[in-house]
């Protein structure tokens, strides 16, 4: 309004809509009232009275009574009264709050209100300084001093303007009386201490950012404005058709849905029950911050409790993440939550990392073979693996659902029941309430510091991912069938890629474990296959599904046990060139699933016995494990071999197999059983 | 004053250091007249709001109207004269500054004061804020009129028409200060940024020496701060400025009498 700019320069320069502005004034003018507002006294100074001076206890006595609250509502409700400018305190002035006691404040002119229309200028802040620093022959405070050279040196080409017009105010304050000339220096103080608030205070007008559209003009102006032509109407047309369609719910469904979600809710909002040990915006004690970082060692219980309530909840705190993998790591199927990861991963990760990261979660989860297959249908494979020709951000999207819903199906409920589970929540700590007096609250003002830059702890996040990936991957639930496990040797399968080799951070293994001292025992001791993952076990033993060597498939799952004993045999038994899948029946006992593998998977036997015998050994594992010469195993190499897919498969490479898994955009010969 | 353009020349310059001076005088007014008009405006809706307020706010927007008219009309004709030598034009493009951010000034207040007028209406007067001024006396707009004394015009009854005279008035008067400073930004085009001030920092050195009568408003002000504290120690004030008083008193006594004996 003031500046007039004939250029549209669409800047965003209005302040946002304050709708508490108008109740506080309206409060504002009962409490003046001099017949039933807050009651006055005058204020006696050396020389002079200065009527309607209000007492801090006055006013919140009067707000208790008026709102019929308690004494700490009235207080705050004060404050708050105290914090926009509307009553401003005669003595601390820079302080804007309000104690309830004998100290005296005063009402503020309706000049000096704040207003939603009238915008705080830098030109009055900058005659005002001018004005104290005539008063006061130079002397500001140092953040007063700081402005008024910014501004000198923002308004330059005004400041003879700026001079002469806080000379000219300062003559015309003299014709004042000296009372009233006390007074207007007061409001006016007052005003700039809560427009252009001191360094370390807190301002009550801080409203963020400017807005594009004034608030106070009109919306629409009439229908001036529109032209009703045809397109007008039928965007009409269109929204209300899109409104009409929208999918409805019952009421009482809906609202079930939301006194269900605030009962389980409603201790755990810091604005409706107790923060413990205590709110930390509140009390400026970080504790609560400090407790509940994402990787303390122990939890709260409140947090524990938050676990439980959704599968979603779990997934989303990094904490409980971390609790949820360690139980899928000794149930041996850490790879639904590790391709799940890798998805997200995939969906907010940058573009330029995209495609690679696709084709690593590819070879890694969805491949025939691959060292940490997951357990997905026929149809969502397949869309997936047809997406995945044009990789982009979602094409994983249908199997991280399925995945998602496997692992909330199936393993949320048996891990809320887990020993690892309920391990965490003894564990679990309930800090006690913290008790602060007036004084200590103050010293935790004061001791305010900032905290770490969002840039450091991304930066630790990146390394300690690093950290977990290079430290190898771990899934116990592959294991070479090759392996003579030596007990006492840590075992361990999965992708040796190297990170580095990777744009993209690598993804999130399992970390290393120590061997199973006896995996056969372990295996023998186990619960039943069946009650684990049957289904994955089978799918991944006939994921030997395309190979009579059945690299991936041979992980077995989680009964690595009962393989490893049959795992010299079978090698014997692949270098006779066996069919695989009577092999895998007769020798797992355990798993009675090979039976449906078929049913799982498309089984790729049909060309497998044209094939010539010692095709190459699609093993994918790195194994430290001392193994007999003939059966050695090669890290796959996958970037480079990729051109050497085509030959390759065909090519017998004998014992020494390179994994190659055949990503199905690559290939240039038709696939089978890809799709 | 920092305007102020000491030119000696011939009759030409002279004559256009003349208008120079006038126009700076103009100016130099209509800063005067803003500037009382802000005085007078923060004591709208308090409780020194009177019908003689108003009125008082009324003349002094009638003349800050005239003077911003003259001022604006002179400059004008004088900026856009392609004839004008360059150092009169800055002169003149500083004036015009000035001119313009005190129209702005103007403009503000008196949007305030229209809005502020709106809600308080004089009809109602316990509405108005009790804001501790005590009034009295025109002194304000006795200044802004640059007349000696303001005689209150007494008019106890206060017709109902008089608030939607007002209140039209003042739209109007809105109004054509608007139109006036979207016509001096089309008409002239001054470059703000090229002008150059010519006072300093404006800090210290650009303060006038204080009054004595000022130095009470200061301490009076900071009194209240530390008097309120200690619960009001008037009487060790007192106390404390007698003894003073007292000791230059025996300092004056001591040297006369030391005058006397060595002379």
């Amino acid at each position: 309004m003031t500046i007039r700019n004939t250029i549209r320069d669409h800047g965003q320069r209005f302040r946002p809509r304050m709708a508490c502005l108008k109740k506080a004034e309206a409060v504002l003018l009962e409490m003046q009232d001099p017949k039933t507002g807050v009651k006055s006294q005058p204020q006696r100074l050396v020389i002079t009275t200065i009527p309607h001076a209000i007492m801090g206890e006055d006013i919140v006595a009067w707000l208790a009574d008026r709102f019929n609250t308690d004494t700490q509502e009235a207080r705050s409700l004060g404050c708050m009264l105290v914090a926009f400018g509307y009553i401003y305190p005669l003595q601390d002035h820079k302080r804007l709050v309000l104690k309830p006691d004998t100290s005296l404040y005063r009402f503020q002119t309706p000049y000096f209100w704040p207003a939603q229309q009238w915008p705080v200028e830098d030109t009055d802040y900058a005659i005002y300084l001018a004005k104290q620093n005539i008063r006061k022959k130079g002397i500001l405070d140092l953040y007063e001093q700081e402005q008024y050279s910014r501004l000198h040196k923002w308004m330059n080409h005004k400041w003879d303007f700026i001079v002469m017009q806080a000379k000219e105010q300062y003559r015309a304050g003299k014709e004042r009386k000296k009372p009233d000339r006390v007074v207007f220096d007061c409001q006016e103080r007052a005003y700039w201490v809560v427009h252009r608030p001191p360094p370390g205070t807190v301002s009550a007008m801080d409203y963020g950012l400017n807005r594009l559209v004034d608030p106070n003009a009109e919306e629409v102006k009439g229908e001036k404005h529109y032209t009703k032509t045809p397109d007008f109407y039928e965007r009409i047309m269109i929204f209300t058709q899109q409104s009409i369609m929208r999918p409805r719910v019952k009421s009482s469904v809906s609202i079930g849905a939301m006194v269900k979600y605030c009962t389980t809710y409603k201790n755990h909002d810091p604005f409706l029950a107790q923060c413990l040990p205590s709110n930390p915006w509140v009390t400026d004690d970080v504790t609560y911050w400090t407790l509940n970082m994402t990787n303390v060692e122990i939890p709260t219980k409140m947090r524990v409790e938050r676990w439980t309530f959704s599968f979603g909840e779990l997934l989303s705190d990094p904490r409980g993440r971390d609790d949820f993998r360690l139980f899928l790591k000794k149930e041996f199927s850490g790879e639904n939550l590790a391709f799940w990861e890798g998805c997200e991963d995939l969906k907010w990760g940058t573009a330029a990392t995209m495609k690679d990261k696709a084709q690593q979660i590819y070879k890694t989860f969805l491949a025939r073979g691959a060292p940490r297959w997951i357990n997905i249908d026929g149809k969502t494979m397949e869309v997936t693996v047809k997406g995945l020709k044009h990789p982009h951000r979602y094409v994983l999207d249908a199997a991280q659902t399925h995945i998602y819903m496997l692992m909330k199906k199936d393993s949320f409920g048996r891990y809320l029941k887990s020993p690892v589970f309920k391990d965490t929540q003894k564990k679990a700590i309930s800090p006690d309430q913290h008790q602060f007096s007036e004084g200590q609250l103050e010293q935790n003002a004061k001791k305010r510091r900032p905290s770490l830059s969002p840039i450091a702890l991304r930066q630790r996040e990146e390394e300690q991912r690093a950290k977990m990936a290079a430290s190898g991957p771990v899934d116990i639930t592959q294991l070479c069938r090759f392996t003579a496990p030596v007990p006492h040797l840590s075992v361990y399968s999965g992708i040796s890629d190297p990170p580095s080799a990777n744009a993209s951070p690598p993804l999130p293994f399992l970390s290393h474990t120590p061997a199973c001292p006896s995996p056969i025992s372990v295996a023998i001791d186990s619960t039943p296959a069946s009650e684990r993952r049957g289904g994955g076990n089978a799918a991944r033993e006939g994921g030997g599904e395309y190979n009579a060597e059945g690299g991936g498939g041979s992980g077995g799952g989680v009964v690595a046990g009962s393989k490893s004993r049959v795992a010299l045999s079978l090698g014997r038994l692949l270098k006779r060139g066996c069919a695989p899948s009577a092999v895998f029946a007769s020798l797992s006992p355990k798993c009675p699933a090979p039976a449906s593998m078929s049913s799982r998977v498309q089984p790729i036997s049909t060309d497998q016995p044209a094939q010539a015998p010692p095709r190459r050994i699609a093993n994918f594992f790195q194994i430290k494990v001392d193994i007999p010469p003939e059966c050695r195993i090669y890290p796959i190499d996958s970037e480079e071999e990729e051109e050497e897919e085509v030959d390759s498969r065909r090519g017998s490479r004998g014992g020494e197999g390179t994994k190659e898994i055949i990503c199905p955009w690559e290939s240039l010969t038709p696939q089978d059983g890809t799709g | 004053m920092p305007l102020v353009n000491n030119k000696v020349g011939d009759d030409v310059t002279g004559e256009t250091d003349k208008a120079l001076v006038d126009e700076q005088a103009l100016v130099e007014s209509l800063m005067k007249v803003v500037a009382c008009y802000k005085h007078l405006a923060s004591c709208v809706g308090g409780c020194t709001d009177t019908l003689q307020l108003r009125n008082e706010l009324r003349q002094t927007r009638e003349k800050a109207q005239s003077l911003a008219v003259a001022c604006c009309q002179r400059l004008t004709s004088r900026l856009r004269d392609k004839s004008l030598p360059e150092e009169d034009r800055r002169e003149m493009e500083l004036l015009w500054v000035a001119f313009s951010s005190g129209l702005e000034l103007l403009h503000v207040d008196l949007c305030k004061v229209f809005g502020m007028a709106n809600n308080f209406c004089l009809t109602n007067t316990d509405a108005f804020v009790q804001t501790g001024m005590q009034g009295g006396g025109s002194k304000v707009a006795a200044r802004a009129l640059s007349l000696p004394d303001l005689h209150a015009s007494p008019s106890p009854a206060l017709p109902d028409s008089l608030e939607a005279q007002e209140t039209s008035t003042m739209e109007q008067e809105i109004h054509r200060v608007d139109c006036m400073i979207e016509d001096m930004e089309l008409k002239v085009n001054v470059l703000r940024w090229t002008v150059e001030p010519r006072g300093g920092r404006g800090g210290p050195e650009a303060g006038d020496p204080l009054s004595s009568s000022d130095s009470v408003s200061v301490t009076l002000l900071s009194l209240q701060e530390e008097g309120q504290e200690r619960g009001g120690d008037p009487p060790h004030r007192h106390v404390f400025m007698a003894l003073l008083l007292c000791g230059a008193a025996l300092v004056v006594a001591t040297l006369s009498i030391c005058i006397v004996l060595f002379s």
